[in-house]
């Protein structure tokens, strides 16, 4: 009764996930293991769910859509850090830029190379090129060079995932002296997933990853109909 | 006269509001999202409402204070905006076995070169630059 009403299936899937979520910041302030981050620990429960209850992504997504339609706002809400460290950013622009267009060029290369090395098709490998960039950003990308989209997408998303992490193992193996470096690794490796844990680093690193995240997306875009005639 | 009054108690209402600044933010975002779609750019709303956010906190029209708590939370919560769109992995079950692990391989491969690349190519740069500024000094 309970379940086949609309209403309660309506909310059942967004309740389920922001409780979860919560449950999860709780956990991860408990243990702070990368693996016990919300990113992780909470699609994780939401995944045994959905595939114990036979829901597919469609009807998941359908309703719990307004949730990742707040990414937009949250882009909107860079704007404060990035102005409160308007002076790094004014002094030390052209750095930045250089670290986008370094890392936007060795995130298309390394892609390239490892997916060729492991023998995938061209269409995986077209479809992972972008994945550095933020969804939107990806998505158009992809399209012009020759990949599929949706695959893209995901592709992002897991990047998000793990980057997160990853950066975290990667600041402790490399000597970075500066709030620069530290924001701009995580807002070029692992866009919006990784200017949420610059945030957790510092003002200075959050601000820096958040424009980084922008600036990768810009540049990319602009970049894609040149990029899509060399391929 | 009047009208001045309601704008600064306005003003009053919304700085010490954390909801209030949410809903502006949002409203950014909605006009964004406007020129996005009149525009026919490939850029997201969200971009065009965060310089439109840049300029009038440059130009003084919108104080700091005004947007800073809301901003705040959009920014200590983002990782819940990123959850459901994990669950798209249900749709790919190819992706289950070695195909997936390949892939999987070439993310978390690719991953670490471009945070290394870009990190120690920023952090020479500010390096460079600060030696600069002292060398002048």
């Amino acid at each position: 009764m309970l379940w086949s009403n609309p209403l309660f299936q309506g909310v059942f899937w967004s309740v389920l996930t922001v409780a979860f979520y919560q449950l999860g910041k709780r956990v991860h302030g408990r243990l702070g293991r990368w693996w016990s981050s919300p990113l992780v620990l909470t699609p994780l429960a939401l995944i045994g769910l959905a595939l114990g209850l036979h829901e597919t992504y469609r009807d998941y997504i359908r309703e719990t859509h307004w949730l990742v339609a707040l990414l937009g706002p949250a882009t909107v809400a860079f704007a404060v850090p990035i102005w409160e460290q308007r002076a790094l950013i004014r002094r030390r622009w052209a750095i930045l830029l250089m670290g986008v267009v370094a890392g936007s060029l060795s995130a298309m290369l390394s892609a390239w190379g490892f997916a060729v090395w492991l023998g995938l098709n061209e269409s995986l490998t077209l479809s992972l090129l972008p994945r550095s960039i933020s969804t939107p950003f990806a998505m158009t990308v992809s399209g012009e060079i020759g990949g599929v989209p949706d695959l893209t997408a995901v592709f992002v998303v897991i990047t998000g995932v793990f980057g997160a992490a990853l950066g975290e193992v990667i600041l402790k193996i490399l000597p970075l002296r500066s709030a620069l470096a530290r924001g701009a690794l995580f807002g070029m490796g692992a866009h919006g997933a990784g200017v949420a844990k610059a945030h957790g680093l510092g003002r200075e690193e959050g601000a820096v990853a958040g424009l980084v995240m922008v600036l990768v997306g810009l540049v990319n875009v602009l970049a894609a109909p040149l990029l899509a005639r060399l391929l | 006269m009047n009208l001045r009054k309601i704008i600064l108690g306005g003003r009053r209402l919304l700085r010490a509001s954390r909801l209030g600044q949410i809903a502006l933010v949002m409203l950014f975002w909605l006009l964004g999202e406007a020129v996005s779609r009149w525009s026919g750019l490939p850029i997201p709303g969200g971009i065009f409402g965060m310089v439109m956010v840049l300029v009038l906190l440059a130009s003084r029209r919108l104080s700091h204070a005004s947007l800073r708590q809301g901003a705040n939370w959009f920014i200590a919560e983002m990782l819940l905006f990123f959850v459901p769109a994990v669950l798209a992995v249900l749709d790919h079950r190819e992706f289950l076995g070695l195909l997936g692990l390949k892939i999987l391989s070439v993310i978390l491969l690719g991953t670490v070169v471009v945070m290394s690349v870009t990190a120690l190519v920023v952090d020479l740069g500010f390096r460079l630059a600060e030696a600069g500024d002292h060398a002048v000094e």
